[in-house]
């Protein structure tokens, strides 16, 4: 039989992962990024180290899972004015050469593994179609700035 | 003369639904299949789109941001991404509405006390909520979902209620059938 999660300690862990991990990214897009990559891909399970150290293992992964849904639900209903000043300043902050950058995420769509799992299909369809213009958006602005100089 | 007139203008008005139809289809084909897929199985584990996610499917400001840039290039980008997200929603809802329905169909079964006027009022509000998905979609590729975001809200908010009312429903049978009488 598993043991129960106390929902308080979830909501510790919740808490510390704000604190300690989140706070230092600069941008909505950069935290949920950082929150999918903490998902193993065969397992669909979250893992941190240091918050399995200090709370454990199932916390943890609880408070991750979380944290990950709520920072997905944020960035699909940002307008798409608030996503491409976000991934522009993701971009920035990435220091990847914008053009090989906006290169890279249009062919492979790297961002499609940021979708959580058990969120509706149309939710998860405009997040990847925001990003696409979003995309669309940054790179018509750097080919324009280049033609002005 | 006024009806020959009024019965040209009510042909042309059908043309342009049929037609809007047609278009919607066609440009819903791409996701259709994997709809039929795996989609379906989806809508049973997920709850339903939020108002701010409909709101921001059809939001009028994102069409703005995008004409402000004066590429026809993204803007034709723009239009064909959330006309194909729109018709994605009104799939789903259509999809979520039947299945509440269902699940309804299938405990009145097992309700020993049926209330007629309740039912038909269900009935009714389901068949309502269907048209609603239908018009929209046909809609959509028409005049883009940029102007019926009243409309989808709505169809939103229709749907969240029709939801509650048979979660209550649901509660009440149970109460009634304390000694699990109900359950298959």
């Amino acid at each position: 039989m598993t043991a129960m999660i106390k929902p308080l300690r979830v909501q510790e862990a919740y808490e510390d992962l704000l604190q300690r991990s989140l706070s230092r990214i600069p941008c909505d897009l950069g935290r949920l990024l950082y929150l999918a990559s903490t998902r193993d891909y065969n397992t669909g399970n979250y893992h941190h180290d240091g918050l399995a150290d200090r709370f454990s293992v199932k916390v943890a992964r609880s408070a991750l899972e979380i944290a990950h849904r709520q920072a997905f639900c944020k960035v699909a209903a940002l307008s798409l004015e608030d996503l491409a000043r976000d991934l522009a300043t993701y971009l920035q902050s990435s220091r990847e050469n914008p053009e090989e950058f906006l290169r890279i995420w249009q062919r492979l769509e790297p961002y499609r593994i940021a979708i959580p799992m058990e969120v509706s299909p149309t939710v998860a369809r405009l997040f990847a179609s925001n990003v696409r213009l979003a995309l669309a958006v940054l790179r018509l602005r750097r080919e324009s700035d280049h033609s002005d100089r | 003369m006024m009806g020959v007139w009024g019965a040209l203008a009510g042909a042309i008005v059908l043309l342009l639904v049929l037609l809007a139809w047609v278009r919607a289809e066609a440009s819903s084909k791409d996701s259709r299949s994997a709809w039929d897929a795996s989609l379906r199985e989806q809508v049973e584990s997920v709850e339903a789109c939020s108002p701010e996610i409909v709101s921001q499917i059809f939001s009028a400001n994102d069409l703005k941001f995008i004409l402000g840039f004066e590429s026809p290039g993204l803007e034709r980008l723009f239009r064909r991404e959330r006309t194909a997200v729109a018709l994605h929603w009104v799939q789903e809802t259509s999809a979520i509405i039947s299945r509440i329905l269902q699940r309804h169909l299938e405990a009145s079964r097992r309700s020993a006390d049926l209330e007629i006027a309740m039912e038909a009022r269900i009935l009714l509000q389901y068949a309502w909520l269907k048209l609603n998905c239908g018009i929209l979609f046909a809609l959509i590729g028409l005049l883009g979902p940029q102007r019926l975001a009243g409309a989808a809200l709505h169809t939103e908010r229709l749907t969240q209620r029709i939801r509650e009312a048979l979660r209550e429903f649901q509660s009440a049978a149970q109460l009634r059938e304390p000694d699990g009488a109900g359950t298959p």
